[in-house]
């Protein structure tokens, strides 16, 4: 015990030491940083040029969202074991920095964050689908939906919704503080509980104890006492079919698909796209 | 024994060491570890995730329910596990309760026979599918309690049939009832051996925790994911985590190295 201490103190000396010799010096040596590095050039393959070169391709995308059903039809059947799903976006646009897939298909608006903040990624110009974000219920459960659908067209009226989908198209996420948005917790009359996956930028982030996005706000405008659980993306379905939420919330884009299993409010967000982030030394107009 | 050991100049071990530290430190200064760049960077990406808005915070809270949860699962798994092994034990020792017995073994057999992660999303999503004021923090204590409860109970059974059966023949000759000899000879010897494993059950419960952000708790390796989305980070939140747990699970085990040498040295005496 005492010599690995020995070690450590002495591997602790040498780097604080180092770390002041290059202090002054102007070293450019490559940096840890994994956002500032731009990952190495890839020479063996040619560019991207164009959505249909990424139709055989190795495709990352979040498990259960459209960006898989999207990445699915754009491999189609001889190449669908070149998907990857994962849980988080996090893990698939690692897994696009580190090379192990060429592009990940997801959300325009989540996206357009990461590339903000991540070096040397891109978004393809040519988006891969436009479709609808709307709330899913449970099917038959008509009386919770016809009322969220009047809330909506009431908010959408006297213009809270534009005020939200201002506040985050606009501003910095890091701004935001969670403590402001009320949540009418003490309400009477019951409580309207809802199922969301808090990785979604800007639609529904975990901060601190609390959620911001726009999805919570527009929730918290609608609810009377609004309680979120935080689950994973897939689970969703299953939650609001089992009852366990009274509705998912999650920038939940609307298909003929899911329409079998549940039901849609009316549509909130409209044109929202999927797209293919890709690295930018990868891609070629 | 350390006495010798610091009298020497150098052993085998010291050379590894040395050579293992000279072999890491070529690689860091390869890498560009020593550049002041790379430690400013270590530095504003550590104060993003984790000092920004209070975002440590968010890893305590985690943690505050990684214990919660790995604390009373371990109290339901003791005392389901101490049940479940006496029934087993009893039965094989001549008591007649086959019902019950079968019960015990179908328990245990399901629920070590399938992954956890499995029983967890059973437990939230079919089982109590329809308990939604139900804290879902209690839903995986049940869950993660059973499954110890399980692995405990062939604990105990181990540490029962440790003991040597002339305890149990000479509490009965003494004209002690089977269940007083049981409670009163055999389950506080048994108990004295198997603290170790429980304490290492413990352990494994708290890594085997890190799952419940499946069913929307925010443990401690959720809470870590929660920061990935914000920042946009991988290593730093995982690598946090993953140092967290390994701090927890060292502290715990000395703690049992010690309690083994404790109760080996009463039995002793």
């Amino acid at each position: 015990m005492k010599k690995l201490l020995l070690a450590v103190l002495v591997l602790a000396v040498i780097g604080v030491g180092s770390y002041y010799y290059f202090c002054d010096k102007d070293v450019k040596t490559f940096s840890l940083d994994v956002n500032a590095k731009s990952p190495a050039p890839i020479q063996t393959q040619a560019k991207l040029k164009n959505i249909d070169n990424l139709k055989n391709q190795k495709l990352a995308a979040q498990r259960g969202t459209v960006g898989q059903y999207i990445a699915e039809d754009l491999l189609g059947e001889e190449n669908k074991n070149l998907l990857t799903t994962f849980e988080k976006y996090v893990d698939a646009i690692s897994a696009l920095r580190q090379q192990k897939v060429r592009a990940v298909v997801m959300d325009e608006m989540p996206a357009k964050r990461f590339v903000n903040d991540v070096k040397g990624l891109v978004i393809m110009k040519q988006e891969l689908s436009v479709e609808n974000y709307a709330i899913g219920f449970k099917k038959g459960n008509a009386e919770l939906l016809n009322r969220v659908n009047q809330a909506l067209k009431d908010i959408k009226a006297d213009g809270t919704l534009n005020k939200i989908f201002e506040k985050y198209y606009n501003g910095d996420l890091d701004k935001i503080n969670p403590a402001e948005i009320d949540f009418n917790l003490n309400a009477t009359g019951g409580k309207l509980v809802i199922g969301t996956e808090a990785g979604f930028a800007p639609y529904e982030l975990r901060v601190g104890e609390s959620y911001i996005g726009i999805d919570v706000e527009m929730c918290a405008a609608i609810a009377k006492a609004l309680v979120i659980e935080n689950m994973n993306f897939d689970a969703l379905p299953m939650a609001v079919s089992t009852g366990k939420v009274d509705m998912i919330c999650a920038g939940i884009t609307v298909t003929d698909e899911r329409k079998q299993n549940m039901d849609f409010s009316d549509d909130y967000v409209e044109g929202a796209k999927q797209v293919a982030v890709v690295l930018a030394d990868d891609y070629e107009e | 024994m350390t006495m010798r050991n610091s009298n020497n100049k150098f052993s085998r071990g010291d050379y590894f060491l040395w050579a293992f530290a000279v072999i890491i430190l070529v690689l860091l200064f390869q890498s560009g570890f020593f550049t002041a760049e790379a430690w400013q960077d270590f530095g504003r990406r550590f104060y993003q995730n984790f000092v920004y808005q209070e975002r440590y915070m968010m890893l305590v809270n985690g943690l505050r329910s990684t214990i919660f949860m790995t604390s009373f699962a371990t109290l339901i798994g003791l005392v389901v596990g101490v049940i479940v092994s006496v029934i087993r034990v009893a039965h094989e020792g001549g008591v007649h309760i086959p019902v019950l017995n079968a019960i015990a073994n179908c328990y245990v057999a399901a629920l070590r026979g399938t992954p956890v992660m499995v029983q967890l999303l059973i437990w939230n999503f079919t089982v109590f599918a329809s308990a939604r004021d139900l804290n879902t923090q209690y839903i995986a204590i049940l869950a993660f309690g059973l499954n110890s409860g399980a692995y405990i109970a062939e604990i105990f059974r181990g540490g029962i049939g440790s003991i040597d059966r002339g305890q149990m023949e000479a509490a009965r000759s003494l004209g002690l009832s089977y269940g007083t000899s049981m409670r009163f000879v055999i389950l506080p010897q048994a108990i004295r051996n198997v603290i170790p494993m429980l304490f290492n059950e413990f352990i494994v419960l708290l890594k085997e925790t890190s799952v419940a952000g499946y069913i929307g708790i925010d443990d401690l390796t959720r809470a870590g994911q929660n920061i990935q989305a914000l920042t946009m980070e991988h290593s730093q939140p995982l690598l946090m985590v993953a140092l967290i747990y390994l701090v927890i699970v060292m502290f715990l085990s000395s703690l049992v190295r010690r309690l083994e040498k404790y109760l080996s040295r009463s039995k002793r005496g």
